[in-house]
């Protein structure tokens, strides 16, 4: 008896906490927020496609808009935290997936205000998005560091790609890419609908 | 107590154990280099040297040099503050709200001497009254605060002369760049601290 009351003390020791899904565990420091970002493929494309896009245009694009989408994200992301609601999120990432890698995919070359208007408006949805989902009483700055580290690094992924359309057969190559980011948001817009 | 019975206990035990750390971070270390690494390893404040030693970095070696000045001379007057004990709950508030502020004049592009000078004072007073470390010892906390003051002031001398150096050499891209990452971290931290402060009470 006395065996088994010490065996279940040691096995209820050893227990972890059971924790809703597995993120959560780790999502209180600089690599839960940097891992934040990159497990939604939805935000992910777009962001690629922001870089994609800032390569396309050129200077100063290709710096504007990788900056312009942190900040108003940020500040969107802020009134997720807050609780403030924004109606069509996931319709609006979507969208911007598609806006995005269609211009990308035809080589669209708008005055720059434009292009980043449209960067920052769709930066809306994204940062609400992820400020919504963003756990209270993390770590906030380890946290927020990685979170914004990370969608950086995706823009810049975007632009390193992007900057093979200096060359003919990557300019195809990056249109084709803007086209199938293009294709899977709407694939993202047809499941929100 | 049977073989099965033992080993489930051994492997229950070694389960539980935890890495034997020679000390934490910064918790294990003290005296001046216990505050020098805390004036560097800690996020916001590294983020505010950095952010700061930009803005600092963009003007000319006149402005810049009082710029420094001027955040060693508010970093002094925290410091003694702090060693008297002076209690200032908002410092981490307003270094990142100063930190943020910092960060959009960078992605800016602009950071004027009479913007930089007064954010420079803020988020040195700001930074001292934010580097209380937790000790009992007098000395201790003397020593820790001087290494502290010593640390920032060099480190932000380092990014504000090089940033200066810099200048020119693609330099102002990627300090933008930066400077946008800082300004969205500090917005979205203190995003995240007014929620947990209302969801606390």
């Amino acid at each position: 008896m006395l065996r088994r009351y010490f065996l279940s003390l040691v096995l209820m020791l050893s227990a972890s906490p059971a924790l809703a899904h597995s993120e959560a565990g780790v999502a209180i420091d600089f690599m839960g927020g940097f891992l934040h970002p990159i497990f939604g493929p939805d935000h992910v494309i777009a962001m690629v496609a922001v870089g994609l896009w800032g390569a396309f245009l050129g200077v100063p694009a290709i710096w504007l808009l990788p900056v312009v989408f942190p900040l108003v994200m940020a500040v969107a992301g802020a009134f997720g935290v807050l609780g403030v609601p924004l109606p069509g999120v996931e319709i609006g990432i979507a969208v911007s997936a598609i806006i995005l890698g269609s211009m990308v995919a035809l080589a669209a070359k708008p005055p720059l205000w434009i292009a980043a208007v449209l960067v920052g408006a769709f930066a809306i949805f994204h940062g609400h998005a992820h400020g919504a989902e963003l756990p209270v009483g993390a770590d906030a700055v380890a946290f927020s560091m990685g979170f914004v580290v990370a969608t950086g690094m995706l823009h810049v992924s975007g632009i390193a790609f992007g900057t093979l359309s200096r060359w003919p057969a990557g300019r195809i190559a990056v249109r084709v890419a803007g086209g199938v980011i293009a294709l899977i948001g709407l694939a993202y817009l047809v499941r929100a609908i | 107590m049977s073989q099965l019975l033992r080993t489930v206990l051994i492997v229950c035990l070694v389960m539980l154990t935890t890495p034997a750390w020679a000390h934490a971070p910064i918790m294990g270390i003290r005296g001046v280099l216990g505050g020098l690494l805390h004036a560097l390893l800690i996020p916001e404040h590294g983020a505010s040297l950095v952010a700061l030693g930009l803005v600092l970095g963009r003007q000319q070696q006149l402005a810049r040099r009082s710029g420094l000045l001027i955040f060693a001379a508010a970093l002094v007057c925290g410091l003694v503050a702090a060693g008297l004990a002076v209690e200032a709950k908002l410092a981490p508030d307003i270094l990142l709200v100063a930190t943020g502020i910092l960060g959009l004049l960078i992605a800016a592009g602009w950071g004027p001497p009479v913007l930089g000078w007064p954010l420079a004072a803020i988020a040195g007073l700001a930074f001292a009254l934010d580097s209380t470390p937790e000790t009992t010892s007098t000395d201790e906390t003397i020593r820790m605060l001087i290494g502290s003051g010593l640390g920032a002031i060099v480190a932000l001398a380092l990014v504000a002369e090089g940033a200066g150096v810099l200048r020119g050499n693609g330099q102002p891209i990627v300090a933008r760049v930066l400077g946008s990452w800082i300004a969205a971290t500090a917005i979205l931290v203190l995003a995240l601290r007014i929620a947990t402060r209302m969801a606390t009470g």
